[in-house]
């Protein structure tokens, strides 16, 4: 299947079938939303490009991955930030996951599950080397105990891929799980947020027992599992966003009365900068490249132009975000958080300097 | 097109012309013999990429955007055309222009005649590309004092304030380099001067600021590159005019357009 095929074909379907959103805007409804909008484009096969055959898919390259998000984004179908979090969960799964959990991918795919990521902890944000969720082996299982926060979705997750300390401190001692999350001895308490859509909660881990057939990978493989996330993080999700941005430009030009060319133009070359990047990235990644910190750049280049088109907004939308009840208002605010997940802009920073311009140690 | 194998020969042999060149007349000279002309004429895009980001890198002068522009309005190569209304142009010979902020790039005065859509386009294209060499050497200047520079025991390169301004430098140039890269017809060349320009101020802002006293004498090369983007940037459209257009264009069309795909 080659991208313009699936491009064609894909928006053709897209216009023959109705998914337009028909919710309050809350959280819950855009879940139900996600849920529906994957059904119908997994059993559509659409869904199920650009994954490998044994989880499910139907091959292809992961670039058409990149195109649907695209498409779907455009259309405004779903949210953009809780639709890609498949494209950092489903991947680690395949690359790690034994084939008897490789069974669970489709469920993801077609939305009958959602999944969370369990990584930061209260005490454990950037350096996430650090963590210390307990697992402890107790004969054929693990026993959890710790806390995880900042963690999207886990209040709707029946599943998590959960980041534990097995061993001694350091990157070594970490090992990945695949946790039910309605396993007795766990809590989730959602967090309210900043932009007020509580997309994140506390999940608390008191004694929870978890097969050991549920590792993913070998004991102590967890921080490189972390780590793979990043390229499918920084491919198919960016292109997604930047789909997004266009969009909220597009509704900008529409809306704003007299707009200052200046700052449209400063907003637009962002924009560009990170579409170009990040379209050689995806080539690079679809000849089979090995993508590694230079994504780091792609990164900053996103939160970059993410911040400053919503400050765009705001600027040429006198009191949009301010007074009354406009969608900009959520999404100015969300687009603060740009600039934190994921890894820091700081964090970015540092990779750079270190591994791209080999300044050496701070 | 022309293969891998043949363009990096050919890249090193650009390479010692440039750094081995006297005068402006001398390394257009020496491009002509080594055939930069044949190569415009065959692989425009690959010949342009090739020897405009060694002329950024190296700091070398040599007037070919003339050939450049004349190549894109059809015209015989080796002659002289105007940037600008005023008649500013790379002169050929091209003797250095002392009045100017760049002397070496050796500015004259020449008719004036405007600049078909597929010039334009070209020339910002292929001073974009410079801008970006030039931007790389400022940020390996700096990269180099960084390391080699010590202060409180330390080499400044350990200092987070100082990495980070590096570590922006190098995302505004592979941002621009990008949009380079797919700069495939005036609005996309447009888009990649703008980002060009924006990209060569902020390496000169940082590296300049890293390479603090000695990159303020003229004994260290940094000026040289410093004023060579400031120049750059301002010909063909500044970033700051062509951000300006940029955002016109939007504002009238209302549509934001998709420019590159997947
Ligand atoms: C909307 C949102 C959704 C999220 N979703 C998830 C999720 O699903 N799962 C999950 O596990 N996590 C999630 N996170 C958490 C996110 O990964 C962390 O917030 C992030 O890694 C930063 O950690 P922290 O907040 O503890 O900040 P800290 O690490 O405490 O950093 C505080 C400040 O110090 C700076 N800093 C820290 N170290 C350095 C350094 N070495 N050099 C320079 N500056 C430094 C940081 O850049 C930052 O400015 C989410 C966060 C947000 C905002």
């Amino acid at each position: 299947m080659h991208v313009d095929e699936f491009r064609t074909g894909l928006r053709a379907w897209l216009d023959e079938h109705d998914l337009r959103p028909v919710h309050d805007g809350s959280l819950d409804g855009h879940m139900a939303q996600l849920s529906r909008v994957r059904r119908a484009l997994f059993d559509a096969g659409w869904m199920r490009w650009g994954w490998p055959e044994h989880a499910g898919g139907l091959g292809g390259p992961v670039i058409l991955r990149a195109v649907l998000g695209e498409e779907v984004v455009a259309r405004d179908l779903a949210e953009p930030g809780i639709y890609t979090l498949i494209e950092v969960l489903a991947p680690t799964l395949i690359r790690y996951a034994s084939p008897e959990l490789l069974g669970f991918v489709p469920k993801l795919l077609a939305g009958e599950e959602t999944w969370c990521q369990g990584f930061s902890e209260p005490g454990t944000g950037s350096d996430l080397a650090s963590l210390s969720t307990r697992a402890v082996r107790d004969g054929d299982a693990w026993v959890i105990d710790g806390q995880k926060v900042w963690t999207s979705l886990a209040q709707y997750a029946r599943r998590c891929v959960l980041l534990t300390r097995t061993g001694g401190p350091g990157h070594r001692g970490i090992s990945a799980f695949l946790v039910d999350m309605d396993s007795p001895g766990i809590t989730v308490r959602p967090i309210e947020t900043m932009h007020g859509r509580d997309e994140f909660a506390e999940v608390f881990f008191d004694g929870v027992r978890v097969p050991a057939a549920r590792m993913l990978g070998a004991e102590g493989q967890g921080w490189e599992i972390a780590m793979s996330i990043l390229p499918d993080e920084r491919s198919s999700c960016f292109w997604q966003r930047i789909a997004y941005l266009y969009n909220r430009l597009d509704r900008l030009l529409a809306e704003a009365p007299a707009a200052s060319p200046r700052q449209l133009g400063e907003a637009f070359l962002d924009l560009h900068a990170i579409r170009c990047r990040s379209r050689l990235t995806q080539h690079r990644r679809t000849r089979g490249d090995r993508l590694g910190a230079e994504t780091s750049v792609d990164k900053v280049l996103l939160a970059t132009a993410e911040q400053r088109l919503f400050d765009t907004a705001r600027d040429l939308l006198p009191g949009a975000v301010e007074y009354g009840d406009s969608p900009w208002r959520e999404e100015y605010l969300y687009s603060r958080a740009a600039t934190i997940y994921g890894g820091t802009a700081e964090i970015q920073r540092n990779i750079i300097a270190k591994r791209l311009l080999s300044l050496g140690n701070e | 097109m022309i293969d891998a194998a043949d363009l990096a020969l050919l890249s090193e042999g650009l390479r010692s012309a440039m750094a081995e060149a006297r005068s402006a007349a001398g390394l257009d000279a020496a491009l002509a013999e080594l055939g930069w002309r044949e190569l415009l004429e065959e692989s425009p895009d690959e010949a342009v990429a090739l020897v405009f980001g060694l002329l950024g890198e190296t700091g070398a002068h040599a007037p070919v955007l003339n050939d450049v522009l004349l190549h894109a309005m059809k015209r015989p190569l080796g002659g002289v055309v105007a940037l600008r209304e005023d008649g500013l142009a790379f002169g050929r010979p091209g003797e250095p222009s002392p009045a100017d902020l760049d002397p070496a790039l050796g500015l004259c005065r020449v008719a004036w005649e405007p600049l078909t859509d597929e010039a334009l386009a070209a020339g910002r294209r292929a001073l974009g590309l410079q801008i970006v060499g030039a931007g790389r050497t400022m940020l390996a200047l700096a990269r180099e004092h960084a390391l080699a520079r010590t202060q409180f025991g330390r080499p400044v390169a350990a200092f987070q304030a100082v990495r980070h301004r590096l570590a922006e430098t190098l995302v505004a140039l592979e941002g621009a380099q990008a949009a380079l890269e797919h700069a495939t017809d005036p609005m996309t060349a447009k888009l990649g001067k703008a980002l060009a320009g924006r990209a060569g101020l902020t390496a000169m802002r940082h590296c300049q600021q890293v390479l603090a006293g000695i990159g303020f004498t003229a004994e260290h090369r940094f000026h040289l590159f410093a004023r060579r983007v400031l120049v750059l940037d301002d010909l063909l459209g500044s970033a700051s005019a062509l951000t300006r257009e940029i955002g016109e264009s939007l504002e009238a069309s209302r549509i934001v357009p998709r420019l590159v795909d997947l």
